[in-house]
């Protein structure tokens, strides 16, 4: 894996059952993400798919890829045009950044109106590298003496 | 040591004690609680305890004032409090601080310390987008209408002028030092890098941050504190620790001087404040660069790097990216703030003492004598720390 | 992505808003369930995610479970603090009842297993200045979130959402501004353009008494340089007094605004709202001799280098901005 090597794209069908059982999953009980009536009084067309269920699909995607060896350092995402029911979403993936045996992605996601989510994720596979790198984040001691 | 004359201070005091938390990307508690923690670790590790402490500096970023530092750590009467301005440009000038009160009599045993939650709370690389229009805001401001707002930034405009006035590309130029950086780094257990060596390659493919600089040029933003115990030559003696005698102390602002916008003067390709610092250090020390067994250079950018071993005559300038590459001086064996941790040059004054002691995982055999400085691009400071009796007096 | 956003100084909901930025939004936070298999079970169906890692006697949770553990389901959040709930309130009242989440941002540093028992504490980070997006105008609040097993930490959670009045329903303060001017149609529009163009505001110049000079010259469109009266020497930055002699006496020349590239950078990382990277800075020599930072317009920003020849414009950027910027001297190839 080098950086801009393309992951191959996964398209997701966004049913208004995936938008509910992901809301539920996530216990996110905000009526724009399972009642049409509420959600088109707050001005939005239909019920749409909410952040936490994009982010999981955002982290399925990658580990989808990378085997379930892979571990998840970072999701980042941020969101545009909103998943309705009926819609497709595709998402793609390409590898920024290589260093030891992690892995910095970009991925986006695109719907029928634009462009769903843009994300960053940073995913650590061992044996990329030579050398098992030790997670970055976990402060280990030292530096004393 | 004055700017004209050679001063007194040399070998009149020593750093007996260093201590950290741990290096991190969060370190989940208090700025207050990494600095007490990490004073609390240097004076265990001289053998000393917090009632023996009668002086505290730090940096004027430091948010942790010496009084609450001392609360927090049980210490007692206070006869010296001081802190340095111009961020990172304070690192050895706590050091001399301290080694000043000492030789002076004005306190016995000096803490210095610098702490902060840099990566996890205010990061410095997220960029400045509104000064005060005080003095010194007013100075930093002529750059910000303009989109120049990041330490990086800062530091690419005179690293492009290097390049151009030298004829050298960004790769064969900042890759040396990147590379030198994290090799030393993968063996530290403390570092961000550990076991992660990079290469030149590596370093190439990196992505632009601000172009001639790279992600590999950029030094870890960290969360962590150091500290560093300051007593009497004398005292050292008797302490648990070898001590790493301050044999040259010196703190440097140049001509038409700006905290890391000196764009303004001169041809750019140097640090003109560095020369004031190693004109000062030589003389006082009466060292040379041949002498030197292990530098630990700021390395905040890798660009400056560079221009350090020119202004301290490491080698001509132009010279220092082929220097580095040469491994011609062991330098910055922590990893340096590539990448060991930036903890705003506190880890590499804590590395040259573990150097004169020997006990740095890459340990240079039989290092004595040690050139140790301070924040680039800003008004800064410099020692040249040495084990006891390595140095005529 | 740590940027804040813009504000602005006179849009005092923006200041009491930003009153909130630091203190606690939730203290002592207690997961509602430890981490458990149904839970895992039911996320991993919902997402058609068939990683083993999430099954079995080793399972672990999901990394991008993480919020869901500290969510606070149909019956609400307990232990929210104050500080939060008023900051919602003031928006409420602003007319920024509609809420939409727009950016999460996690760090995973350990697996979350079941059994565990989850910790957290949430503070403001920023609330933004005022913005007008396609949904709505209103405020952006970021929150960041620790999350704790055992005291230890286990991951982080940034989480940002624009509290907004949707499109075509007034801001109240809006209609504050309207009464007080008088004049319904011209300040609405003004409003809405001054929203827009918040989002992508440049930095303001800092200006005080030692460099006024500079900026009026700017705004009549006259770029000043400083002469020591002395010993002539041209300075700038703007300062009260001369660095090469030390007088305090000192009048002006204009400039003619002919000048080089002396050197530059381009800027790719991290993004500002104002500016889209990749952009080049200037140092610009100007034939006085002095230099100043500024933009290089009217040329790609791969075609920027040293020693271009460049002349003097002034820009109009915002709503109220003039800014010296530079082009390629006519007649030169920027290439």
């Amino acid at each position: 894996m080098r950086a801009g090597d393309e992951l191959p794209p996964l398209e997701i069908a966004i049913t208004r059952t995936l938008i509910v059982a992901g809301a539920l999953a996530s216990r996110d009980f905000q009526d724009v993400h399972h009642d049409p009536e509420l959600a088109r009084a707050k001005g939005s067309p239909d019920i749409f798919m909410n952040i936490l269920t994009t982010n999981g699909l955002v982290g399925r995607y990658l580990t989808d890829h990378f085997g379930p060896a892979a571990v998840l350092r970072k999701v980042a995402v941020r969101l545009g045009a909103p998943n309705h029911p009926g819609d497709t979403m595709v998402l793609r993936g390409r590898v920024e950044e290589v260093e030891g045996d992690t892995a910095v992605v970009r991925v986006t996601g695109d719907n029928g109106i634009g462009r769903h989510v843009t994300g960053t994720v940073t995913v650590t596979v061992p044996g990329l590298a030579p050398t098992p790198a030790p997670d970055p984040s976990d402060g280990r001691p030292g530096g004393v003496g | 040591m004055s700017v004209r004359t050679r001063d007194s201070l040399g070998g009149r005091a020593a750093i007996v004690g260093i201590g950290a938390t741990e290096f991190s990307k969060d370190s989940g508690r208090s700025e207050l609680r990494l600095a007490a923690e990490s004073v609390r670790a240097a004076l265990a590790d001289a053998g000393l305890t917090p009632a023996d402490v009668d002086g505290l500096v730090t940096f004027t970023m430091d948010t942790s004032p010496e009084i609450t530092v001392a609360q927090a750590c049980g210490m007692g009467e206070l006869s010296f409090f001081s802190r340095v301005h111009y961020g990172g440009g304070a690192a050895c000038a706590t050091v001399q601080q301290a080694a000043l009160a000492v030789a002076a009599g004005v306190a016995e045993v000096v803490v210095c310390y610098r702490a902060f939650n840099e990566r996890s709370g205010r990061r410095f690389g997220s960029g400045v987008r509104h000064r005060e229009p005080s003095a010194e805001g007013t100075a930093l401001g002529w750059t910000l209408p303009f989109g120049l707002l990041t330490p990086a930034s800062w530091v690419a405009m005179t690293a492009q002028r290097y390049l151009y006035a030298y004829g050298l590309t960004p790769e064969d130029a900042f890759g040396p030092v990147a590379v030198t950086a994290r090799r030393h780094a993968a063996a530290n257990p403390a570092a961000y890098f550990h076991g992660r060596p990079i290469t030149r390659a590596d370093h190439a493919a990196s992505r632009w941050i601000a172009e001639p600089l790279r992600l590999l040029d950029c030094c870890q933003e960290t969360d962590g504190g150091q500290a560093l115990v300051v007593t009497s030559v004398e005292r050292a003696r008797d302490l648990r620790q070898p001590p790493a005698v301050v044999t040259a102390a010196a703190q440097g602002a140049g001509r038409s001087q700006e905290q890391m916008t000196s764009f303004y003067r001169d041809d750019l390709t140097g640090l003109p404040e560095m020369s004031v610092v190693a004109r000062q250090l030589w003389r006082g020390s009466g060292l040379a660069p041949a002498d030197i067994d292990v530098g630990i250079l700021y390395d905040h950018f890798t660009p400056f790097v560079l221009m350090q071993l020119e202004e301290f005559g490491f080698c001509a300038p132009g010279e220092a990216p082929a220097f580095v590459a040469e491994d011609r001086l062991p330098l910055n064996t922590h990893g340096g703030q590539l990448g060991e941790a930036y903890l705003h040059g506190m880890n590499g004054v804590a590395e040259a003492v573990r150097q004169l002691r020997g006990t740095s995982v890459n340990q240079v055999p039989g290092a004595a004598r040690t050139l140790v400085t301070a924040g680039t691009g800003v008004p800064t400071s410099g020692l040249v720390l040495t084990a006891d009796g390595a140095v005529e007096g | 992505m740590d940027d804040e956003f813009p504000t602005r100084d006179e849009d005092e909901l923006h200041t009491r808003l930003k009153a909130y930025e630091g203190r606690a939004a939730t203290v002592a936070g207690v997961g509602r369930d430890p981490v458990n298999a149904p839970m895992i079970r039911h996320w991993c169906e919902a997402m058609g995610d068939r990683n083993p890692a999430y099954t079995g006697p080793d399972a672990i949770a999901p990394p991008t479970m993480l919020q869901a553990w500290i969510m606070g389901g149909l019956s609400g959040h307990g232990g929210r603090a104050r500080a939060y709930g008023e900051l919602l309130a003031l928006l409420d009242e602003a007319g920024c009842t509609s809420v939409v989440a727009t950016d999460c941002e996690q760090e995973y540093l350990r697996p979350l297993r079941p059994g565990d028992e989850v910790t957290f504490d949430t503070v403001i980070e920023s609330v933004s200045g005022r913005k007008t997006t396609k949904l709505g105008t209103g405020y952006f609040v970021t929150t960041r979130t620790d999350i704790r097993v055992g005291g230890a930490s286990a991951g982080t959670h940034r989480f940002r959402i624009l509290k907004y009045a949707p499109a075509g329903h007034d801001l109240k303060d809006r209609d504050q501004d309207r009464n007080q001017d008088g004049d319904r149609n011209q300040d609405g529009d003004r409003n809405q353009d001054r929203g827009r163009q918040e989002a992508a505001r440049r930095p303001r110049p800092v200006v005080n008494r030692d460099n006024a000079g500079f900026w009026e010259g700017v705004r009549r469109h006259r770029l000043l340089v400083q002469r020591c009266t002395a010993c002539a020497t041209l300075r700038f930055p703007w300062l009260p007094g001369c660095g090469t002699c030390g007088s305090a006496g000192w009048d002006t020349v204009e400039a003619s605004g002919e000048g080089t590239v002396y050197s530059y950078v381009v800027m790719h990382h991290p993004p500002f709202p104002a500016f889209s990277p990749p952009y080049a800075i200037g140092l610009i020599e100007l034939a006085e001799g002095v230099r100043i930072v500024s933009n290089v317009v009217d040329v790609p920003y791969d075609k920027v280098r040293i020693g271009l020849p460049v002349e003097l414009e002034f820009r109009a950027y915002d709503d109220d901005s003039v800014l010296p910027v530079f082009r390629p001297r006519a007649g030169e190839a920027a290439a």
